[in-house]
């Protein structure tokens, strides 16, 4: 191998690499590796708005087939009865087609090769991968429920309790966005891995939906009582963001892993 | 000291055994290239020693380190190029660099980054797409990738897959410049090649060894003969 000196031509870059010029490397917090993470999957999406698009078409989709169907009812159906249940029908189809897709640019290239080659602890990219599936569908959300209370909610209203909604929609996309982002991962590499995640994650994440569901129905119609009935549904799809968060967070690299 | 140490790596998917009691060590500096029939065993080998799939059964040691015990160690060490770039198509080539950087925790990335970019003559693209790249340049910011965290044990997984042979040529130069220090674990397909880059050679069959030996004790002829009749012929 020829030493620097031996080639005057080579340039100064080139001479560092050559010649393993000291590069300075310091192991990184595991705030800094979240920090990057969840940066690269915002970039990512800002280069290609791949999720937010197909997801936010896919809910508006959704909201006018709703309005086709509820429209056949005229005024026999009590839509603020059936509010909270259709809500949370869009939230959750349009959180499985974001979630089929937030792992697949990572299997594309050998990109998670790379990642598992980064020493670290792995279980960071559950929770980068869990935060940047979140920011998205808080984004979706933000342009989906709007448009669902002036469709379908626009004559009849909601109870005056109905900003307690928002917190229904965080704890609950927490929830999805956790045991999503969990499931993806473990479906991504499966034939067949959209049905298969709908099948995993729908029984899953029962538990969750009925909780929300009870909740958003409650607060939407205002009812007596109503303020218990959000506050059980809203401690049970708190325990089970808490609960299936530290699951998530302790098998993911296992998961990861195989 | 040497720079990896195998001792009879054995690694099964259920009842079929990729590799089969595979040991052999590798001085410092040295350049192994790794030959043998799809299938052999070559890939899930570089797997192992990288860290990114566990011996069934053997240990790895890569500069001193235990795989197994201290796997972190282990990645700070060394690089990875494969066939795959590993890069993210729709990020830059500077986003991509600078995430590596961030990732491994390399101070002034920055100037890093750029360093490694005139190196591999990709600067003036540094703000384009990957997927934009083709095949060669590509394979280019993929070894800028790969030597960002300055990596004292380089792995090459195919590397040649795809190129077309100026592509290859300036791959072969960056390579043999960044040589200087570092081992090299190529797994090739091509003879001559990865022949002429080796300091030892390492041929698999059916996930066995078959022949590992340093390169000045093999003449070339010989071991195409012997890797045809082995190999080949389905022997091993």
């Amino acid at each position: 191998m020829k030493g620097v000196a031996e080639q005057p031509e080579a340039t100064l870059q080139e001479a560092e690499v050559r010649t393993g010029a000291p590069v300075s490397v310091r192991r990184p917090s595991t705030w800094a590796h979240y920090r990057a993470l969840v940066k690269k999957d915002l970039l990512h999406e800002m280069h290609t708005r791949d999720m937010l698009t197909s997801m936010g078409l896919y809910a508006l989709l959704v909201l006018v087939v709703y309005g086709a169907a509820l429209a056949q009812a005229g005024t026999s159906l009590d839509i603020q009865q059936m509010a909270g249940g259709l809500l949370w029908a869009v939230v959750l189809f349009t959180s499985l087609l974001g979630l089929n897709r937030s792992f697949s640019h990572e299997t594309a290239d050998g990109c998670l090769d790379g990642l598992m080659l980064v020493p670290m602890d792995r279980s960071v990219l559950f929770l980068s991968k869990a935060t940047a599936n979140l920011v998205f569908l808080l984004i979706v959300e933000v342009i989906v429920v709007p448009l669902f209370f002036f469709f379908f909610l626009g004559t009849v209203g909601a109870a005056p309790s109905w900003p307690l909604l928002l917190a229904v929609l965080a704890v609950g996309t927490v929830g999805i966005a956790g045991v999503g982002t969990l499931l993806s991962t473990i479906t991504v590499n499966t034939r067949g891995r959209d049905v298969m995640l709908a099948v995993l994650f729908i029984p899953l994440s029962f538990p969750l939906l009925w909780s929300c569901v009870s909740a958003a129905t409650a607060v939407l119609i205002g009812a007596e009582g109503f303020m218990d009935t959000f506050t059980m549904s809203m401690a049970l799809a708190g325990g089970y963001d808490v609960v299936m968060i530290l699951v998530s967070w302790v098998l993911y690299d296992f998961v990861v892993s195989a | 000291m040497d720079a990896i140490v195998a001792k009879r790596i054995s690694k099964t998917f259920g009842r079929r055994k990729a590799l089969d009691r595979v040991s052999f060590s590798l001085p410092e500096g040295a350049f192994l290239s790794i030959f043998g029939p799809n299938g052999a065993g070559k890939s899930t080998l570089l797997r192992v020693l990288s860290t990114l799939a566990r011996p069934t059964e053997g240990s790895v040691k890569v500069a001193g380190i235990d795989a197994k015990e201290h796997p972190d160690q282990v990645r700070e060490r060394i690089g990875l190029i494969s066939h795959q770039s590993m890069l993210y198509g729709d990020l830059t080539a500077y986003e991509n660099l600078m995430f590596v950087a961030r990732m491994y925790g390399i101070q002034d990335a920055e100037a890093r980054v750029r360093t490694l970019l005139k190196a591999v003559e990709l600067d003036h693209r540094r703000y384009d797409l990957v997927r934009t790249f083709s095949r060669g340049m590509t394979q280019r910011l993929s070894i800028a990738r790969a030597f960002l965290h300055d990596p004292s044990v380089v792995f090459l997984d195919e590397p040649y897959a795809g190129l077309d042979p100026h592509a290859v040529e300036i791959f072969d130069d960056l390579i043999g410049r960044m040589r200087e220090g570092r081992t090299f674990v190529m797994v090739s397909h091509d003879l001559q090649k990865g022949f002429d880059a080796a300091s030892h050679v390492l041929v698999l069959a059916k996930g066995r060894t078959v022949l590992f030996e340093a390169r000045e004790n093999v003449d070339f002829e010989e071991f195409s003969r012997l890797y045809h009749d082995t190999v080949g012929m389905g022997v091993a």
